[in-house]
């Protein structure tokens, strides 16, 4: 199983953070925490986003990448780790 | 159109469509799209009343592909709206550009387990591009326009945008805000051609793989010069069917499941794949890693997530066909493998013999192709009769060949077959249905009925769910399970209770005649031919095998 971290920035429109988390569960990755925030003055949210699966995050970060109202989508590699123990 | 009148939202809407273009719209009212309804009433849009919501959503697909601009449908709230849902999957699975219209309830009644109310907008996340709530009338023109703006950018689809009853009603300015040019949200990189050029270089024995995506690209010239430039023998997706001219002495046909054996065959053997449009899908591609397992891919696509998603590119070009294409064709020595290719299609040949009287399907449907007036559309339904349609019919241009390819969506057929018509008044268009899926949107005859529309319906008829039951004989034992049909009602008269002018053949001796007086006839017309419940579809790959193991006959 591989962890992985990604950061993900998007506009702060409807549903947007439904739309991340129904792509990344299609997508076959699990959920291992989530932490989002809105900077109210850009309206852009920042998520971070923890995730576990067997599959390439190169396939995750490409499919939230097509979604219309992400701006920004990045693996944190300080935090991903493959093969290993989950994150904390 | 443009006006500092005050208007509805309904009225408003109106207008958009107009300012893009939009002619036609399919759709069905209710409860909470009545204001809409209600400012279509002076709307010079020309609405086609479907009897079912799916109709409305695949006569909408249909209108698009055959003619390249968006379609439009409508439903209210609640049950139409989750009726839509399928058509929108449907859209989204072979890249459509629609755009659907849902009532909401009012903002103040949502969220409160409302009459018809549904959250279609969160329903609408798994099975549209993209989808909106419309909250705020000083909104609904941006959304409008972001919504076709978005269904035609990049790689197309469908987009929802629900508007709540209030919205609909609520007073706005007429004025018409400028058309927004939507750009791609994803910078393609600029394409890099030079490993992509090295590798068509030294390839020996290419084959060119061509999917939906280049006539959505409206690249089919490009494709056609690349193929006769670079002489690379070239196969086909189901839904690519058209792009390569069929009488193409490279083409082998369609790949496959129920692809033909040189085209399999040429593929498993070749050294370079070269992919346009296409997806490496579980239909195409057999066992995964015994695939095409000699070959380099070179990967054209509009869409960063298709490549490497199924199977890894040597070279992967991203952006636009009608640019990309160009820029490599370059003249190939491959002389020796295009006279192999062309060999395994003259000795993998379909053969139409059939013994005894009953009807062979395939030799019908190549009779109707090779008896159709140019430029004829063509739909299916989905399962047996939809591959031999694959197989047995040629298309010369992707929006001649309308079928429901990755959803493999029974209930297509007869809904698109109207859609195609409506947006082609003048062409020939031919539903090619089986028993099982004709039966799913039977409603929509009376669709044809109410416009006069001369589609031409050919149903293959086995009184069978014929390809589950014979995948049911084949790989489950012969244990027939729910797959027979024996009780269909009599679809001549069927037809002839909706003013449809009906025939049904069952031998071998009537087919030409039939099909003449098919094609002859003015208005609609659906021809029943019966065929034994036996036949089945050949070349099969079976399940989780490479794609050369294929399955010739019992």
């Amino acid at each position: 199983m591989n962890y992985y971290q990604l950061k993900i920035k998007a506009d702060d429109k409807q549903v947007v953070l439904e739309r991340i988390l129904q792509v990344t569960r299609y997508r076959g990755f699990l959920i291992n925490g989530i932490k989002a925030k809105v900077n109210t003055g850009t309206n852009i949210g920042t998520i971070e986003l923890m995730v576990r699966s067997e599959r390439p995050i190169e396939l995750l970060v490409d499919q939230i990448n097509k979604l219309i109202d992400i701006k920004e989508v990045r693996v944190d590699n300080s935090t991903s780790q493959q093969n290993n123990a989950g994150l904390t | 159109m443009t006006t500092d009148k005050k208007l509805t939202g309904g009225g408003l809407l109106f207008n958009v469509l107009e300012q893009h273009g939009v002619e036609h719209v399919f759709g069905y009212p209710g409860g909470a799209i009545m204001p809409i309804y209600d400012a279509l009433y002076d709307s010079e849009v020309e609405h086609f009343l479907c009897r079912h919501e799916q109709g409305a959503a695949f006569s909408a697909v249909g209108y698009a592909r055959a003619s390249g601009k968006v379609g439009v449908c409508l439903a209210t709230s609640g049950p139409g709206a989750t009726n839509l849902i399928t058509g929108l999957a449907d859209a989204l699975a072979d890249s459509i550009p629609v755009v659907a219209i849902t009532g909401q309830v009012a903002t103040a009644a949502m969220g409160s387990d409302a009459f018809q109310e549904i959250d279609i907008f969160g329903l609408s996340l798994a099975c549209t591009k993209h989808s909106f709530q419309v909250t705020n009338i000083d909104d609904l023109a941006s959304v409008l326009h972001q919504a076709f703006a978005i269904a035609l950018e990049g790689r197309q689809g469908p987009v929802l945008v629900d508007i709540p009853k209030d919205i609909q009603l609520a007073e706005v300015n007429g004025r018409l805000d400028e058309l927004v040019n939507l750009k791609n949200k994803v910078k393609l990189p600029p394409a890099n051609v030079g490993s992509a050029i090295a590798l068509l270089s030294q390839a020996k024995q290419p084959v060119l793989y061509v999917g939906g995506g280049v006539g959505m690209a409206n690249a089919v010239d490009e494709l056609r010069d690349f193929a006769k430039i670079t002489g690379t023998p070239s196969v086909s997706t189901l839904k690519g069917l058209g792009a390569i001219d069929p009488k193409d002495k490279n083409y082998l046909g369609m790949l496959g499941m129920h692809g033909t054996k040189a085209a399999n065959l040429a593929v498993q053997e070749c050294d370079l794949l070269i992919a346009v449009g296409a997806r490496f899908d579980d239909r195409v591609t057999g066992k995964l890693n015994e695939f095409a397992p000699n070959a380099k891919i070179i990967h054209f696509d509009i869409d960063t997530a298709e490549i490497n998603k199924r199977r890894k590119a040597d070279s992967s070009i991203l952006g636009d066909l009608k640019v990309n294409l160009p820029a490599l064709a370059i003249p190939l020595s491959i002389e020796v493998w295009q006279e192999k290719c062309q060999q395994m299609n003259t000795e993998f040949a379909w053969d139409y013999n059939h013994p005894g009287e009953s009807i062979f399907a395939p030799a019908v449907l190549k009779e109707i192709s090779d008896n159709m007036p140019k430029n004829t559309c063509v739909t299916t339904d989905v399962g047996q009769h939809q591959m031999w349609t694959a197989q047995h019919m040629a298309f010369d241009d992707p929006s001649n060949f309308l079928t429901s390819g990755g959803m493999g969506t029974m209930g297509f057929g007869v809904p698109a077959a109207v859609g195609a018509q409506v947006s082609r008044p003048t062409d020939c268009i031919i539903a090619v249905s089986g028993d099982g899926s004709f039966m799913m949107n039977v409603q929509e005859l009376s669709t044809i009925k109410r416009f006069q529309l001369p589609v031409k319906i050919v149903l293959i008829d086995n009184a069978k769910l014929g390809m589950v039951r014979q995948w049911q004989d084949l790989f489950f034992n012969g244990r027939l399970s729910e797959t027979d049909l024996a009780d269909n009602p009599d679809f001549v008269m069927l037809a002839n209770a909706f003013d449809i002018k009906a025939k049904m053949i069952t031998n071998k001796s009537q087919v030409t005649a039939a099909i003449e007086e098919m094609l002859e006839h003015d208005g609609p017309y659906l021809l029943q031919v019966k065929i034994d419940a036996q036949d089945n579809v050949w070349p099969l790959v079976p399940p989780n095998t490479a794609n050369d193991k294929m399955m010739e006959s019992t």
